[in-house]
């Protein structure tokens, strides 16, 4: 798949999370769209695309969010790594398996980021945040994770043979 | 071979350039990226966000049907309370103001402290993940909007000023783990440090063992280290932990704001805050 078809689909992803998922709230948690959107895609084309989409994905949240930047890049860049490390393995595996990739990648995208923001000196409350934020995240991005991967599984179907061009 | 070595190195490049990207953050030189695409990206954001905001509403509307009942119930008895509270008050403020007259304080407003200059700023967009908590408003420095300008509602105390572009500025909310906030508890003038929690709600922290402090209790602004001004309201207490082995007690302290339905905000834009400097002994206020 182009780059050039990932920034501005990324872009927009990124945009409605800033705009409109902060209001889709269950319990005061909302989904990360574009997490899962990269975790898809790393399950589908591999690690090194998933970290390239978390790259994308990151960038742009970084310069929406008021956090260091880079705190999104990089956790979303290791989300879409490790996602991508259960490649193909996918399509013939179990339906559970994309659930607890995006669980678990958001365990990983919630530790990274507040390592960053830690690094870069602003105050995390580790305990509270992961079990009251991270953890409740992490289920919701997992039940919604189906409804993220059965398209992005089309576009998968329609870009397979393509390498990402640069 | 070489394009496919290239393509094996991508992700190492982007994770360098992602480094390095954090590193020109830290030390401010990302500023102008980041005032061009936000200023490009604000009007799609905008009208993202009213979409957003009507269909927030929408299903709140719903969500909400069911604590009307309960809530009403509450706010008549809540009601009757306050009429009675709101007659004694106007009596204490005809007494106060006669007393300033005596005390010569005649020349001063007594609610100078909060007046100012406003500006009302629209909020655009929201922080794209639940560990932070940020608003973006459609206000820059062109309205004349500066860091660490306080941010209100007519509910209380919203933040303040966090990042400033032409025409947009980030606001670094109180219930962000990073804020910290000096308060006083209104009826018994306990003083302590308001500070976020991860779940979006408040605590107030360092109230020394020896105030009193209760449940229900209004909390406000103290002013103290400069950085706000006195008396913004910014929450009720409603709930005490305290331990005879510890310092100080903690209260847990309900906003008054809703953050989750913030739409329109002021900025005071009259208020000087003041800088501490590394010798001063203020504590952390910011």
């Amino acid at each position: 798949m182009t780059i050039y078809l990932v920034i501005p689909l990324l872009a927009a992803v990124v945009l409605v999370q800033t705009t409109i998922m902060p209001h889709l709230t269950v319990w005061g948690i909302f989904a990360n769209l574009p997490l899962l959107f990269v975790v898809s895609w790393g399950l589908l084309q591999g690690k090194k695309e998933g970290a390239v989409w978390g790259f994308v994905a990151g960038v742009a949240m970084d310069l929406f969010s008021g956090a260091p930047f880079g705190a999104a890049t990089l956790a979303l860049m290791a989300a879409g790594f490790l996602a991508g490390l259960g490649e193909a393995s996918v399509i013939r595996a179990h339906f559970a398996l994309p659930l607890a990739v995006a669980f678990w990648a958001t365990i990983v995208y919630g530790l990274c980021f507040m390592a960053v923001v830690q690094i870069a000196g602003q105050p995390v409350i580790w305990w509270e945040s992961l079990w009251r934020i991270v953890l409740p995240e992490a289920v919701f991005n997992a039940a919604l994770m189906p409804l993220i991967l059965l398209p992005m599984r089309s576009l998968y179907i329609r870009f397979r043979r393509d390498e990402m061009e640069w | 071979m070489d394009r496919e070595r290239f393509q094996n190195l991508i992700p190492a490049l982007l994770l360098t350039v992602a480094l390095l990207g954090f590193i020109l953050h830290q030390v401010g030189w990302l500023q102008p990226i980041e005032n061009v695409l936000l200023r490009l990206s604000a009007p799609l954001q905008e009208g993202l966000s009213t979409a957003a905001n009507r269909l927030g509403d929408l299903t709140q509307a719903a969500r909400d049907l069911r604590n009307l009942r309960r809530r009403n119930e509450e706010l008549e008895a809540q009601n009757a309370r306050l009429l009675l509270e709101n007659i004694r008050l106007k009596e204490i403020e005809h007494e106060t103001v006669l007393l300033r007259e005596l005390l010569n304080f005649a020349l001063d407003n007594p609610t100078l402290e909060v007046q100012g200059a406003r500006v009302v700023g629209r909020v655009i967009g929201r922080e794209p993940d639940n560990l932070q908590r940020y608003i973006t408003l459609d206000v820059g420095r062109e309205a004349g909007i500066e860091r660490n300008m306080p941010v209100v509602t007519e509910r209380g105390l919203v933040g303040r000023i966090d990042a400033v572009g032409d025409r947009w500025s980030r606001v670094l909310l109180i219930i962000d783990p990073s804020s910290a906030v000096n308060a006083l508890t209104q009826s018994t003038r306990a003083s302590g440090l308001i500070q976020g929690l991860p779940d979006g709600s408040l605590e107030m922290r360092k109230i020394p063992q020896g105030d009193t402090v209760s449940v229900g209790d209004t909390v406000f602004t103290s002013g103290l280290g400069g950085n706000l001004p006195r008396q913004i309201l910014i929450g009720q207490i409603t709930g005490v932990e305290r331990k005879d082995y510890e310092l100080y007690q903690t209260a847990r302290v309900r906003p008054t704001v809703d953050f989750d339905h913030l739409e329109m905000v002021l900025v005071v834009v009259g208020f000087e805050p003041i800088e501490p400097t590394a010798e001063e002994t203020v504590p952390d206020e910011q």
